[in-house]
């Protein structure tokens, strides 16, 4: 289930769970007091304070909600629930318009760390999934001492896309490369 | 006849807006009258380069066109248009608020750095210099580098930024600061009088220092470079300001708080017209406390969520940064709560007069929340690493930027007859704003799919599904288009105030 909410359609799910009450009730209200019934309520103090505090209540509740239970899915959980001794380390130089990788085929129930620098300008490294989805996208940014590192377990045999996601230049929809993974 | 006046009279088609005669309140209105009206001919070449892009892939045009469209299509709509349009609305609210002069040479410097400014960068990028409107830093040096583009075309371009930073950074805040603090009042120029306590005051200036504040160690990083390009300091005293993480940095800063100075600046200005719609004629909100601290918590917890344009650097990234910028990010959602609040408990109290200006304004509010919420799940660290990078996060700038639009056109509505002197076509507008939120959430709920198909932002190559989805960006592209020009059909068609 947790699995879905923090993918990328799930951000989408989440998103319009979120928006559509919220449209509802403000066309509701608008409605309401424009068109049917224009003039001042008599509602009593009380119960705008009452509403306040609910309301405020429903969105701290969701954001700690959404917001803890997304801790497992942060880079840095993954890495250190990732058994580490049998992490393959993959090193990759970004350079427009291309990536040089130090290995390009996997295994399924291979456990990766991607070490990808950039060597000129910003570029990013994303893997997508066979079925077309983005898996996850890293920021590379020239002059850093640090590789952006991220752990990554291949679930499906297939081809998966490369793409840079920052602009780069010219030809930044050229910056692409592919990475196979075979049946294990 | 004042210079502001003479360009209006003389501007083809968009002078028609705008046209007024000489008056006691020309020092409120001349100019903010001409920056609306130059935001508007931004507007108009920024939609044609928007609805080009995907007739650019539709027809497979070329990277070329892409790529020179996306930056000119970008500068114009954030800076030349959006931000104009913002000074223009606030200029113009300041002064007839505070009764100070919405004119002088701080006032034409912010029309002339803003617009030649934007010209330079035009030119530039007409040249070659394609690095879209977030420049991309060290883009623009490795491009000259590599043979993309010239280095004529890199000082030209970097020129015109400068020129645009300079009218945001300083001449338009330090503006509306004397304005607020320190300039003269004039009794005949005061039409609305309001304190600096109240809730839409204090919006319009927390959202200048914002740009001071964050914008001066951008000048400061940009203006050796520029000093270098142009021959007068030596390579080895920029070499600090052009590592990219310190030149990202600092620009992403000023870059997230130039939205977010922007986002509180409409928040402020629906406070302050809100109340002057109410049917009750209370022209009160329903607490000016509650909308003063959702102002507060959104410039508090706004300042420090920039990190979130960095998740995705991990490592490099501490940890604590990311998760900083998470909860903070998170947070500027509970002033936005807090907002939501006060608007709906405001209407209900006082009920609604329905005007085209008040409809334009509150469907800017509900699209700038809609936009909100994307805002802050793609500011949840695990959601980051799964959408930056594609049109979600494109989605989300081009509609704070449409949403933030919209409100200030809704209140150059409701400022349009003290203006001109003249009333806008009424059925004229009412028809544009429905067109206007039909296509607004047609494009934003592409994006929002789009970006969760991981269709990637700023690429000259749809494949497959994209294709799809540009199509669909096309079409509410053109029907956005179509509000606009009903919008300024509303003002062409205005007809003579009857006193």
């Amino acid at each position: 289930m947790t699995d879905f909410i923090y993918s990328s359609w799930g951000a989408l799910v989440i998103t319009l769970l979120m928006q559509i009450p919220f449209l509802i009730i403000f066309f509701s209200v608008v409605n309401k007091k424009a068109f049917v019934d224009n003039v001042a309520a008599d509602t009593p103090a009380e119960k705008y304070t009452s509403t306040r505090y609910l309301w405020i209540a429903v969105v701290l509740i969701s954001f700690f909600v959404i917001n803890f239970a997304s801790v497992k899915y942060m880079p840095t959980f993954v890495e250190a629930n990732a058994e580490l001794s049998n992490v393959k380390d993959v090193d990759i130089s970004a350079t427009s318009w291309k990536f040089d990788m130090s290995e390009r085929s996997f295994k399924v129930g291979d456990t990766v760390r991607f070490l990808a620098k950039s060597e000129d300008t910003m570029h990013s490294f994303a893997l997508y999934h066979p079925d077309g989805g983005l898996l996850f996208t890293m920021m590379l940014m020239p002059g850093l001492e640090t590789a952006s590192a991220l752990v990554h377990t291949f679930d499906k045999p297939g081809v998966y896309m490369v793409r840079c996601l920052e602009y780069c230049g010219v030809n930044h929809h050229g910056m692409r490369s592919v990475i196979t993974v075979a049946e294990k | 006849m004042s210079v502001a006046n003479t360009l209006i009279q003389k501007a083809p088609f968009f002078g028609r807006m705008f046209q007024m005669e000489e008056s006691d309140l020309n020092p409120i209105n001349s100019w903010p009258a001409l920056m609306a009206m130059t935001s508007f001919v931004w507007l108009t070449i920024a939609a044609v380069l928007g609805l080009s892009m995907p007739a650019i892939q539709l027809f497979d045009l070329g990277s070329h066109w892409y790529y020179q469209n996306i930056t000119l299509h970008g500068a114009a709509m954030a800076f030349p248009f959006a931000f104009q349009l913002m000074v223009a609305m606030s200029l113009h609210r300041a002064g007839a608020c505070l009764g100070k002069r919405a004119d002088g040479i701080l006032v034409a410097l912010t029309y002339i750095l803003m617009n030649v400014g934007a010209l330079l960068l035009t030119v530039a990028v007409l040249m070659g210099f394609h690095v879209t409107y977030t420049v991309m830093f060290p883009l623009p040096v490795v491009g000259v580098m590599t043979g993309q583009w010239s280095m004529s075309a890199l000082v030209i371009g970097f020129t015109g930024i400068a020129f645009v930073l300079l009218s945001m950074i300083l001449t338009y805040p330090i503006k509306i600061l004397r304005m607020s603090f320190f300039e003269k009042k004039h009794d005949e120029l005061q039409l609305a009088e309001r304190s600096l306590k109240d809730p839409g005051m204090i919006g319009m200036i927390m959202g200048v220092l914002v740009l001071l504040i964050t914008g001066l160690p951008l000048l400061a990083t940009a203006s050796p470079i520029l000093l270098h390009l142009y021959g007068i300091i030596p390579a080895e005293w920029i070499a600090w300001a052009v590592k990219p993480v310190v030149f990202e940095f600092i620009f992403y800063i000023f870059a997230h708080n130039l939205m977010e100075a922007m986002a509180i600046m409409i928040v402020g200005a629906v406070y302050a017209t809100l109340p002057l719609c109410t049917a009750d004629g209370s022209r009160r909100l329903y607490s000016d406390k509650i909308a003063n601290l959702a102002l507060w918590i959104l410039l508090v917890t706004s300042i420090t969520s920039f990190f979130h344009h960095f998740f995705t650097m991990y490592p490099a990234l501490p940890s604590t940064f990311a998760y900083h910028g998470n909860i903070m990010s998170f947070a500027t959602a509970i002033g936005g709560a807090l907002t939501i609040f006060t608007i709906l408990a405001t209407i209900w109290k006082h009920g609604l007069v329905a005007t085209p200006a008040v409809f334009l304004i509150l469907g800017g509010f509900v699209m700038y929340i809609l936009d909100g919420v994307t805002a802050i799940v793609i500011s949840n660290v695990a959601w980051n690493f799964k959408l930056h990078g594609t049109v979600w996060a494109g989605g989300h700038a081009m509609s704070v930027l449409i949403a933030i639009s919209m409100i200030w056109m809704g209140m150059l509505y409701y400022h349009y007859p003290l203006m001109t002197n003249r009333t806008i076509n009424d059925s004229t507008a009412r028809k544009c704003i429905k067109y206007f939120f039909l296509s607004f959430i047609g494009l934003f709920y592409t994006f929002l799919v789009a970006g969760a198909a991981g269709m990637p932002r700023r690429n000259a190559a749809w494949e497959g599904d994209w294709l799809i989805y540009g199509a669909m960006l096309g079409v509410f592209g053109t029907i956005l288009i179509y509000s606009f020009f009903l919008y300024f059909s509303s003002l062409r068609n205005s007809k003579a105030l009857d006193f």
